[in-house]
């Protein structure tokens, strides 16, 4: 019974696959191309030896939707909208959030207008009808758009987020008429109000479509090729994972699944060790990623921008809650033109990459400084494969950077360091104290290539008292997508007063999102008993607008306990934003379902420590101490070869085959059960 | 010598401090003025009002004009009368000079025993009794400060941590939403103790000395900054001038802008002596934001603001000026002729940055759509409701403008979604859409402008604010056009006919119905420079009508495919070429 997770990305394409009853990890890496993605996922298999006619399960990270937003290649796409809203899609908010900017550049629509069509129709808030809809205007509206060569179509009325019948309508006749076309109703997708935000969403959802039902069926195809007889699941942006099926209707929802699968594996490892609130910390080449986790679950945002949040398009889809900061191995070191030291957004990427590659690196980087300071080490950077040019590294430190401020190459290396560990600690901070986490109650669970590199540092920054390095922190994230649930989410928007609901009327939504889930589930062939739903309220004091998801134990939905959301309510308020009102009045605004097959907990990984026991070498390491570096020699210890309950004190190197950890005087880490180092912080 | 470590942490850690501010804020506030529109600022200042660091992404309208409310409190209250636990409300427009709803909140920071600074957050309350509520209540109906509402001069709400109950109760019973007044002002003091407490901590680890001095070293970085952009400008004295038709009380006289820009090597004054006296009508302000929006958007428009922005930039504006008026001028409507005036700025500069500066935009604050009245489904409960809607931009010389974007003032307001807007009250949005032929023609067209109608389907009343640009539209640079102006109109009735608003209040029966359009942006360039394709993609996408185009761009449209019939036009085109233009 062997689970696959692959994870295609950019560059490269992973694999990585878990036998439970023999504990084999299988791995796989090949390059991946563009233009015949699955090819490099047979390639993975191929390498990787793994049983794949026998494998139960292959669970797949795809960027085929973002890329294709991205890149702009999806279909030619149509866009049915009310009477009277042709150009909201295009107008979108009005708004400039670089506000000084004389050049700000708005989205370029998907959709363009000559693609836009209004429809007769419109509903009142209330869901109530204001005019019929015309069957004629929709006939008309299409014969246009195929006569303009369109293979998709996205429908988004006003207010059909509370009453879909005219969606639900044009929907029929477009697949009756034109059965051939993608379409894409906003009410599939969501049911919750602001009519941008969710046309948007559509769009993108019939944007990338066809592109994504092309692919899937190719990898069907090359699966059946090799006789799986599995289930194949696609990981979602939410953390869960669905089947292929719904990924055809909604490929939207894969948009910002890239990165979820580290923080999934994140909160696992959370949980199993006790941890209540933690922050994922992933740092890669280009940039790091961090996101938290409360109670052994990933904290979610129920909408993000494709693109950048300064000029991207909004999804209106539950999502990972997942920051990127412009920080990683390859960020470039430079002086500005004001003698200030930066450090990226520009990186060195995987080629010509860091100068002590001997690529053809001609900037500084972060991992150039890590290796001056002796942190990676020369002659057995990725097993040995790879020798590193330090002397190259920190002339370049010394000619580009330290001369200019009088600083050696060593004290050159520290502060470029030291300045890239500070602007990590402060988006860390940023994604804790934002959602009222305080980080001195936090753990911090570190991975990616250049994640354990930096961990502690960063910890020691934001007074976090532990950090948690897990096993293969470079395969993190592929393992996290092993053991993501099933999960769909479903929101209808409900705008009254708490007090004066109509407990019923919630109870009615609930259950009907439930039955919509359980359908949804029923048709994926999950075991029944693995079943299991969620229940939020999305709640604000009366007069202001944004909302917070509150969880509603099922008991306080059978029997409308409205005192005691209340109070979960104001407490998180409280812990959020510093205050609350336990007098005002709460407007409830939606209500939210997520219905889930819960997969049986795995254990992954494990001390794997060979009986020859701890092996130590040691090397010159320069570390920050009193402002100024200062270097010692310390112990350099393989990770593959420490037991289970063995310490490790700072300063010292943990090293393994694709990554480092640095502990600094006073660190002091313990090998964990399954092969996790857990590191107190010195403070 | 400053370590570059701790120099860089200083730099990022107080406009992140700030940014945190706002961001506390806008999600606890209780009004759409400052959750939607962002109508707010934070900052946090020195002991003497030196700009530390302001958040990101609030109205650019406040930029940097916080440093007057320390400075008066210091003179006339003394440095002394600060004690830890402090908060203090100030709108007062002797010393603000802007409308009385800009309520500013601020507590003092303090090192051991030592003021280090202050904690501030300004942000629009949505009423703050009289006349408040709206945009200037419209038109010329506030007449001085005590028609438009409250005032308060450097007042303690807390006191060494104690709440000032009847000052509280005062407020509550003197302005119409108290649940969103008292809502507000939380959010506010919650903002500032966010704010404190970073600065805090920032000085505990590094020390007060230390953060001082990697201070000075960053506001000297970002003057050196903006010095080598203005250093690019040819040395010289530019000139130009903008207007609003009127001040809503003078009609027949308008509210000139008139700006004289210097330059000499990396130095710039900004001399807006020429523009006219303080208004009967409430255009009045004292403000120099016109000349730092304008400075900041062609030196370092994406740096974060601090003491070191404004440094090589000189503002000279009189006392009398309408932008500098005297208590008690009327200030209601204080910000609306401020985009003009950046605009007229960036005019005066055009011959000089002619690679940088684009065509005028739709340049008023305009858009602003406010309906008040009770509704009855919701018990008669008193309403207000507003969104604000953008116009188009200038082309410039790369691009053409920005279709429907909000002033440069306005930063990261945004629309109010018309699924929100009919959710919560008593209207229906008839239309949302770009205005086809309002960009100016040029190389580069000017971005459209947005027509919006929107229906009240009780009664009540409409602030119908029109948009005074009409003598002075949207002008065009280099050949390019000027776009068409705005204006707002009124329906009476759901089957009456459209009619001019007027700017005052309109109150109205139920469908009843307001239309807002906002002007087009200049052009860029000589209209018949422009690529045939490009024409070919405005005919398709109905940003320009036939007609239009064939006069404007002198092209023949084959009305059948709706494309440039490239034969006829340069039959057409050479035809002209005799003739004078």
């Amino acid at each position: 019974m062997t689970f696959i997770a692959t994870d295609i990305g950019g560059t490269f394409t992973d694999l990585v696959a878990y036998d439970p009853e023999t504990n084999t990890i299988y791995q796989g890496k090949s390059y991946t191309d563009p233009a015949a993605i699955t090819d490099g996922i047979a390639r993975c298999l191929e390498k990787s030896g793994v049983p794949i006619a026998t494998a139960a399960e292959f669970i797949h990270g795809s960027t085929i939707a973002i890329n294709t937003a991205l890149e702009r290649t999806g279909a030619r796409t149509a866009l049915f909208v009310t009477r009277g809203t042709r150009d909201v899609y295009l107008i979108g908010r009005g708004n400039r959030p670089e506000s000084y900017n004389l050049f700000f550049r708005r989205p370029v629509p998907f959709v363009p207008r000559h693609l836009t069509f209004e429809i007769d129709e419109r509903l009142f808030a209330s869901g109530e009808t204001h005019s019929e809809l015309d069957e004629e205007s929709v006939r008309s509206a299409l014969s246009s758009a195929r006569a303009r060569g369109v293979d998709s179509i996205a429908v988004s009325f006003l207010h059909s987020y509370v009453n879909p019948a005219h969606e639900r309508r044009v929907g029929e006749i477009i697949r009756q008429l034109a059965p051939e076309l993608f379409v894409s109703l906003s009410h599939e997708l969501m049911r919750e109000y602001r009519e941008y935000e969710r046309t948007s969403t559509t769009v993108i959802n019939a944007y990338v479509g066809p592109r994504m039902s092309a692919y899937l069926e190719a990898l069907e195809v090359l699966l059946a090729q090799r006789s799986f007889g599995g289930q194949v699941l696609i990981m979602q942006s939410n953390g869960g994972v669905m089947t292929p099926s719904t990924a055809r209707s909604q490929p939207a929802r894969t948009m910002e699944s890239g990165p979820v699968g580290g923080a999934i594996a994140a909160a696992r490892i959370a949980s199993r060790l006790g941890i209540d609130q933690a922050v994922a910390f992933d740092m890669g080449g280009t940039t790091a990623k961090a996101a938290l986790v409360r109670n052994g679950f990933p904290e979610m945002s129920d909408s993000y921008f494709v693109g950048d949040t300064m000029s991207g398009h909004p999804v209106m889809l539950p999502v990972v809650d997942v920051i990127e900061i412009g920080a990683g191995g390859g960020s470039i070191a430079y002086l500005d033109e004001v003698g200030a030291l930066n450090i990226g957004p520009e990186s060195a990427g995987g080629h010509p990459g860091p100068i002590c590659y001997g690529w053809g690196g001609l900037r500084p980087t972060v991992t150039d400084a890590n290796a001056v300071l002796g942190r990676l080490g020369s002659s057995n950077f990725l097993g040995g494969e790879m020798p590193l040019d330090v002397d190259g590294a920190a002339a370049a430190l010394v000619g580009q950077i330290g001369g200019r401020l009088g600083l050696d190459a060593e004290s050159t290396a520290r502060a470029i360091v030291d300045i890239a560990v500070n602007k990590m600690a402060l988006a860390v901070r940023a994604v804790s104290i934002d959602r009222g986490l305080d980080p001195r109650d936090c753990a911090l669970i570190a991975f990616g290539g250049a994640g354990p590199l930096h961990a502690c540092a960063i910890a020691r920054d934001l007074h976090i008292p532990t950090v948690v390095i897990p096993p293969l922190p470079g395969h993190f994230s592929a393992l996290g997508m092993l053991i993501a649930n099933i999960r769909h989410d479903f929101v209808r928007t409900c705008y009254r007063e708490l007090e004066e609901v109509q407990w019923s009327d919630v109870v009615a939504v609930v259950e009907e999102m439930r039955a919509e889930a359980r359908g949804l589930l029923d048709s994926e062939n999950v075991a029944a008993d693995s079943i299991g739903y969620e229940t939020y309220l999305d709640l604000r004091y009366s007069g202001q607008e944004f909302t917070l998801r509150t969880p509603v134990a099922d008991d306080d939905v059978a029997h409308g306990n409205k005192a005691s959301i209340r109070k979960t309510f104001d407490d998180m308020h409280l812990e959020r934003f510093g205050h609350f009102a336990p007098d005002e009045k709460v407007e409830v605004i939606n209500v939210r379902v997520v219905g889930l097959s819960r997969r049986p907990t795995q254990s992954i990984g494990g001390s794997s420590a060979t009986g020859e026991g701890p092996q130590r070498r040691s090397r010159e390491v320069g570390f920050t101490e009193g402002g100024r570096v200062v270097k010692s020699l310390c112990d350099v210890w393989q990770r593959e070869s420490l037991p289970t309950g063995f310490v490790v004190e700072g300063p010292a190197i943990v090293e393994e085959y694709a990554s480092t950890t640095v502990l600094a005087r006073g660190d002091r880490a313990v090998v964990g059960d399954e092969g996790e180092l857990v590191v107190t912080i010195n403070r | 010598m400053i370590d570059p470590v701790t120099l860089e942490v200083v730099r990022n850690s107080f406009p992140a401090a700030a940014n945190e501010m706002a961001e506390d804020l806008q999600r606890t506030s209780y009004n759409m003025m400052i959750y939607e529109v962002r109508d707010f600022s934070c900052a946090i200042v020195g002991a003497s009002g030196e700009l530390f660091a302001q958040n990101i992404g609030g109205v650019s309208h406040f930029v940097a004009d916080l440093d007057v409310v320390i400075k008066d409190a210091v003179e006339r209250l003394g440095i002394a009368s600060f004690r830890p636990g402090d908060a203090i409300l100030m709108n007062h427009q002797r010393v603000c000079g802007q409308h009385l709803n800009n309520m500013v909140a601020y507590t003092p920071i303090f090192v051991g025993e030592e003021l280090f600074g202050f904690a501030m957050v300004r942000a629009h309350w949505v009423d703050i009794g009289g006349l408040s509520t709206g945009f200037g209540a419209g038109g010329g109906m506030v007449t001085d400060p005590w028609v438009e509402g409250l005032q308060f001069d450097q007042v303690k709400i807390m006191n060494e941590g104690v709440a000032n109950e009847p000052l509280m109760k005062f407020i509550a019973d003197n302005v119409r939403y108290p649940e969103a007044a008292m809502g507000d002002l939380r959010a506010q003091l919650a903002a500032c103790a966010v704010g404190a407490q970073r600065v805090q901590e920032l000085v505990d680890r590094y020390g007060v000395d230390v953060v001082r001095l990697c201070l000075a070293r960053v506001f000297d970085d970002t003057e050196a900054r903006c010095r080598m952009a203005i250093e690019r400008i040819a040395d010289g004295e530019y000139v130009a001038e903008g207007w609003l038709d009127h001040d809503f009380v003078d009609r027949d006289e308008r509210v000139m802008v008139v700006a004289k820009v210097t330059v000499s090597g990396s130095d710039l004054t900004v001399d807006l002596t020429g523009s006219s006296r303080t208004r009967r009508g409430s255009i009045n302000a004292r403000t120099r934001a016109a000349a730092f929006i304008a400075y900041k958007g062609i030196t370092a428009p994406l740096e974060p603001l601090n003491e070191g922005s404004f440094r090589a930039l000189r503002v000279e504006i009189d006392e009398g000026n309408f932008m500098m008026a005297t208590f008690p001028a009327p200030m209601a409507q204080w910000s609306i002729a401020i985009p003009t005036a950046v605009d007229v700025i960036l005019k005066a500069l055009a011959p000089a940055l002619a690679d940088v500066v684009p065509a005028g935009t739709y340049g008023t604050l305009g858009g602003a759509m406010v309906f008040f009245g009770n509704d009855p489904s919701r018990g008669g409960k008193r309403f207000v409701s507003q969104t604000i809607e953008g116009g188009g931009w200038g082309a410039s010389p790369s691009l053409d403008g920005q279709n429907a974007s909000v002033s440069v003032c306005q930063g990261d307001v945004r629309n109010a979604p018309i699924e929100s807007l009919e959710l919560k009250y008593p209207l229906l949005v008839e239309r949302r859409a770009l205005r086809p032929d309002s960009g100016g023609a040029g190389r580069r067209r000017g971005g459209l402008g947005q027509v919006t109608d929107i229906q009240n389907l009780v009664p009540g009343t409409w602030s119908m604010s029109s948009i005074p640009r009409e003598t002075c539209p949207p002008w065009g640079l280099n050949g390019g056009r000027p776009g068409q102006p705005g204006y707002c109109d009124v329906r009476l009735s759901s089957d009456g006919t459209w009619e001019n608003g007027g700017d005052t209040r309109k109150v109205v029966g139920a469908g009843a119905a307001q239309r807002k359009a906002t002007g087009g942006g200049g052009g860029w360039g000589d209209p018949l420079e422009r690529p045939l394709e490009e024409i070919d993609v405005d005919l398709l996408e109905e940003y320009v009508s036939p007609e239009r185009a064939e006069i404007d761009y002198r092209v023949v449209v084959d009305r059948a495919t709706l494309t440039v019939d490239r034969g006829a036009t340069s039959v057409r085109r050479s035809e002209f070429d005799d003739a004078p233009r």
